[in-house]
């Protein structure tokens, strides 16, 4: 029975809402009929046909408060009352199309806006670690005064050690740097990016493979490669779906690694990339028994550990037993480990790394703009509100209740940040897919963001509450001033009230202030990439490409395989039409600097040893090929050869090290060795020239002191073939070389090839992406406002009007009465730079780490921005201002 | 017009149910038979009545079609739903506690 009247109700009201004009009808009859029967009863009682109904419509009442009455019982007021509101809002909006467009338009770029970075930046910072607790991870590193090291990479030795003897934690891992590997076996030979791994880091992880098996902890030790006859490797799961076939027959395929037997035993899971997104194969790093007595698996810090604490244990008691057995190591071993200290950061903060400041500023930036955004939004609606004052006032005299008023002014303010919040997501999730697909590789360190609803419901909070706050604030207004206070100050229509004006100015002054904010930030980026592009990287990039090759140690054991194949390389290359000059260097300047060492200089004191001296090994003709002046002595020539084992040979320095260490001596003829403290079987080199230096590690970083051996000398597997070429792109040369290394050893794969420029440009690819991403929101933010000066200045002109015209008609010239309404707006400007100028003096500060050559405070950079952003706040005020010097004041007066 | 009774709503709700109770009926003759039956002290003005048989009616006690009028013309006719005849009887044996309990009190001292 409860069932039945449930469905009489719902059956009632969805007739009441969707039949209306029926049930109006019904209702019409249904009273019609009444008032005829009364009638009819009136005439029996003996009234004439003409009284009855008089008498019975008297009878009766109002048939128009029953019908109201009978439209409240129905019980679907509220919902018809809110459609209402709908329909009027959308038609008061079609009628001021300038307005809706430019309200909706504020809003959807808030929102989309804050949307798109709001997504990256979750994407990257906050998202946790795909790991069993990963707040228990976290990274350990070495650390040394005397190298200059804060954060270095751990020995294998070392990370042995901490892993066994620090009990906080239950498990230490460890990976090691990227490299390529060539691959054959399969349909071509290919190289792959490979990362040596400890056998049990993925298991620590709490990770495990989709398909077939992880490696085991023997396996990090090449006594089990060797017993089974090959590597095992682990695919990505892009690896697998994109290189072998995606099947899941791979487990057990049988490839060449590296020149060695290898067999895949599993695969990862999707979406699965440790450390680095890009990482296709791991590779246990197979060390022999042996090293572990060799004094490189001391020296070599070449591994990254990663730790999981013990349960139970803390972050402090780990960090002070890592501490204390740095101090045990370093007794043990006091050569190689002096002053050699370890530490431990959490995992997720590692992996950010440097990105964290960009994205922090970018959040910043984006902020700001919302804030604009939302006082943009404000002031539009204050504005119309104004203008209707007169009109609301004129209805709430009519007898509209004042509730029935904000609710109304609320929905229309609900309806905008409808509008206004879809446009926005929309907008946003585009926004979103364009960052993804614009951002330079490496910047973001992820290449998807999801977008992220939790963003999407704050930025559309922060905008919808701006428009619904300031959309009913002058309801609010409307509400303590009675209808004749309202209409007397409304005056004529289009003048606000004097709060609402104050407001506004508010309003503005804020929008003025921020975008100062943002345009300053924005500038400071744009000095800052203008300087970087000035500096000299230390070599001439145009016409060069870089290829880089590795060529694998099973295959080529001795140096003379090393030195034949790339002599023979070279060779074929530079017979090649169109190559100007072609030779080999272990280093990639900019991207890859190579490896280190101590060193000592002959004839110094012995506590005077250097450390850190970058190492690399070139063939002839490097440095005319890629631009680098000869400063002293000689270049090395074919004759610089291989002398044997253990016997010295020559060496060139850069300008960097002669400055540091042989200032006002000549280098060329002394001695060095890559020992810090030389004995008997140190290797001794003599300086034959200095060359200009090469930045190393990156465009912003200077370049550091190196030490140059020729190839043949010295040879190296890895190996970059720098090509110049007399005209055009170097890169249509690729091809060509990729057949003569196919002919050479049809077993090697083209690792890669990147032009020199575009490297260089790639150097400056994240700082211009931001520059480029602050500089659009700067933008934005600098025609938002100046349309709300515009606007301020044009409404205070309007209402002044009369007065205006009267000055005119006494004598006042256009200058004056142009001075007179431009100085509200420049009043607002020129608040709004001070304060603007005053915040970005202190935030500004947050910027350092990413300016190059430009102090956070640059005053050259202040002082434009201000001049710029006060003559566009002129210009925004001048134009209303000569509008209304131009008005002919009989008009005005006429129209009071 | 003026001392005409203030019914509460849930008085006026019994009233129509009741007149409902015998023959199904259209709104001029609920008001007609109530004013009646009262001897003329009920008078149901149609603002209340209205709006009383359209919510009885959402809420399921009654139930209404259309037909014709004593005097031929189109009407609309409740009748009692079966929900409506039980809670008739059960707001009836209300109101008699009701006003039992109210006499008694106001009987005393």
């Amino acid at each position: 029975m409860i069932v039945e009247r449930i469905a009489s109700q719902i059956r009632h009201r969805l007739r009441a809402l969707l039949r209306r004009n029926a049930v109006e009808q019904e209702l019409d009859e249904e009273l019609a009929l009444h008032l005829e029967m009364e009638k009819e009863a009136n005439i029996r009682r003996g009234m004439s046909p003409e009284a009855a109904r008089r008498q019975a419509v008297l009878t009766l009442g109002g048939v128009e408060q029953t019908k109201e009455s009978v439209r409240n019982a129905r019980g679907v007021r509220p919902i018809e009352d809110l459609v209402r509101d709908v329909r009027f809002a959308f038609r008061s909006f079609a009628r001021t199309p300038g307005f809706t467009i430019a309200a909706v338009l504020v809003l959807a770029l808030g929102i989309g806006a804050t949307t798109a970075i709001f997504s990256a930046v979750r994407a990257v910072v906050l998202r946790p670690l795909p790991f069993a607790e990963p707040e228990r991870l976290y990274m350990l590193w070495e650390s040394n005064p005397e190298m200059g090291w804060e954060t270095q990479a751990a020995s294998p030795a070392n990370y042995l050690d901490l892993k066994e003897r620090v009990a906080s934690f239950a498990d230490v891992e460890a990976y090691g740097s990227l490299w390529q590997a060539p691959i054959t076996g399969l349909e071509r030979p290919i190289a792959l990016r490979v990362r040596n791994v400890t056998g049990g880091l993925f298991s620590m992880l709490g990770v495990g493979p989709m398909l077939g098996r992880d490696f085991t902890e023997a396996e990090t030790w090449a006594s089990a490669t060797w017993r089974a006859g090959e590597t095992p490797l682990l695919l990505s799961a892009a690896t697998w779906r994109t290189v072998f076939g995606g099947d899941e027959s791979v487990i057990g395929t049988s490839v060449t690694f590296n020149g060695g037997a290898a067999r895949v035993v599993g695969v990862m899971p999707e979406g699965f990339a440790f450390p680095e997104e890009g990482d296709q194969l791991w590779v246990p790093f197979g060390w022999a028994d042996e090293a572990r007595d060799r004094a490189w698996f001391r020296r070599a810090h070449s591994i990254w550990p990663v730790a999981r604490l013990a349960d139970g244990a803390t972050p402090e008691q780990a960090a002070a037993e890592l501490d204390a057995v740095a101090a045990q190591i370093e007794r043990e071993h006091p050569e190689v480990n002096r002053l050699m200290r370890a530490g431990m950061s959490p995992l997720q903060d590692f992996l950010l790394g440097d990105t964290r400041t960009p994205l922090m500023i970018l959040l910043g930036a984006v902020g700001l703009l919302l804030l604009i955004a939302c006082a943009n939004v404000g002031n539009l609606l204050l504005v119309r509100a104004s203008a209707h004052r007169r009109a609301l006032a004129v209805r709430a005299a009519l007898g509209a209740g004042r509730g029935r008023l904000v609710r109304q002014m609320l929905t229309e303010s609900v309806v905008l940040a409808a509008l206004g919040g879809a446009a926005g997501i929309a907008l946003g999730v585009a926004g979103t897919r364009l960052l993804e697909r614009l951002q330079p590789a490496g910047l973001l360190r992820v290449t998807s963001f999801p977008v992220d609803g939790g963003v999407i419901a704050f930025a559309v909070a922060a905008t919808a509450g701006a428009a619904i706050l300031f959309g009913t604030f002058p309801a609010f207004l409307a509400r303590h001033t009675g209808p004749g206070e309202a209409l007397r100050e409304a005056g004529r229509s289009g003048s606000p009230g004097r709060l609402a004006r104050r407001v506004v100015g508010g309003l503005v002054v804020a929008e003025v202030a921020l975008a100062a904010l943002l345009v300053l930030g924005a500038g400071l980026l744009v000095r800052s990439i203008t300087e970087l592009r000035q500096v000299d990287p230390g070599f001439d990039p145009e016409g060069v490409v870089a290829i880089t090759l590795n060529v694998p140690g099973a295959r080529y054991r001795g140096p003379e395989q090393v030195i034949r194949f790339y002599d023979e390389v070279l060779t074929r290359v530079r017979a090649l039409p169109g190559v100007a000059s072609a030779a080999a260097s272990s280093t990639l300047p900019l991207r890859d600097r190579g490896s280190t060492s101590d060193f000592f200089i002959a004839g110094r004191a012995a506590d005077e040893y250097g450390t850190e001296v970058v190492r690399r090994s070139v063939m002839p003709g490097y440095f005319e090929t890629m631009g680098v002046p000869l400063l002293a002595g000689r270049r090395l020539t074919e004759a610089d050869g291989w002398r044997g084992d253990g016997v010295g040979g020559v060496a060139l320095i850069n300008e960097a090290i002669a400055r540091q260490h042989f200032a006002g001596e000549d280098p060329v003829g002394q001695r060095i060795t890559l020992d810090r403290s030389p004995d008997s079987t140190s290797v001794w080199h003599t300086i034959v020239g200095v060359v200009g230096s090469e930045r190393q590690s990156a465009i912003a970083t200077p370049a550091q002191i190196e030490l140059i051996e020729p190839f043949a000398q010295n040879p190296e597997r890895e190996m970059y073939i720098y090509i110049r070429v007399a005209r055009g792109d170097p890169a249509r040369l690729v091809p060509a070389v990729g057949s003569i290394i196919n002919d050479v050893d049809p077993h090697l794969p083209l690792f890669g090839a990147t032009a020199m420029e575009d490297l260089v440009a790639d150097s400056m690819a994240r700082d211009r992406f931001l520059m480029l991403l602050l500089l659009t929101f700067a933008a934005v933010a600098v025609v938002l406002s100046l349309v709300g000066v515009y606007g301020v200045t044009a409404q205070a002109a309007r209402q002044r009007l009369p007065e205006l015209g009267l000055r005119v008609a006494l004598g006042a010239r256009d200058r004056d009465i142009i001075w007179l309404t431009i100085r509200r707006g420049l009043a607002l400007v020129a608040t709004g730079v001070a304060l603007g100028v005053a915040g970005a003096l202190v935030a500004t500060r947050a910027m350092t780490g990413m300016l190059y050559g430009v102090t956070p405070n640059d005053p050259a950079t202040f002082a434009v921005v201000v001049l710029f952003l006060v003559a566009a706040g002129l210009s925004a005020s001048w134009l209303p201002a000569r509008r209304a010097a131009r008005v002919d004041p009989a008009d005005t007066l006429r129209a009071e | 017009m003026d001392d005409r009774l203030d019914l509460p709503q849930g008085t006026l709700d019994l009233l129509i149910l009741k007149a409902l109770s015998l023959t199904p009926q259209h709104g001029w003759g609920v008001s007609e038979r109530i004013q009646q039956v009262s001897n003329e002290v009920l008078q149901i003005p149609q603002g209340s009545l209205y709006p009383a048989l359209h919510r009885l009616e959402r809420q399921g006690w009654i139930r209404s079609e259309w037909g014709t009028s004593e005097n031929h013309r189109r009407a609309k006719f409740y009748e009692l739903t079966r929900s409506g005849r039980k809670r008739l009887e059960e707001e009836t044996v209300a109101w008699n506690r009701l006003t039992t309990a109210v006499e008694l009190v106001l009987r005393m001292g």
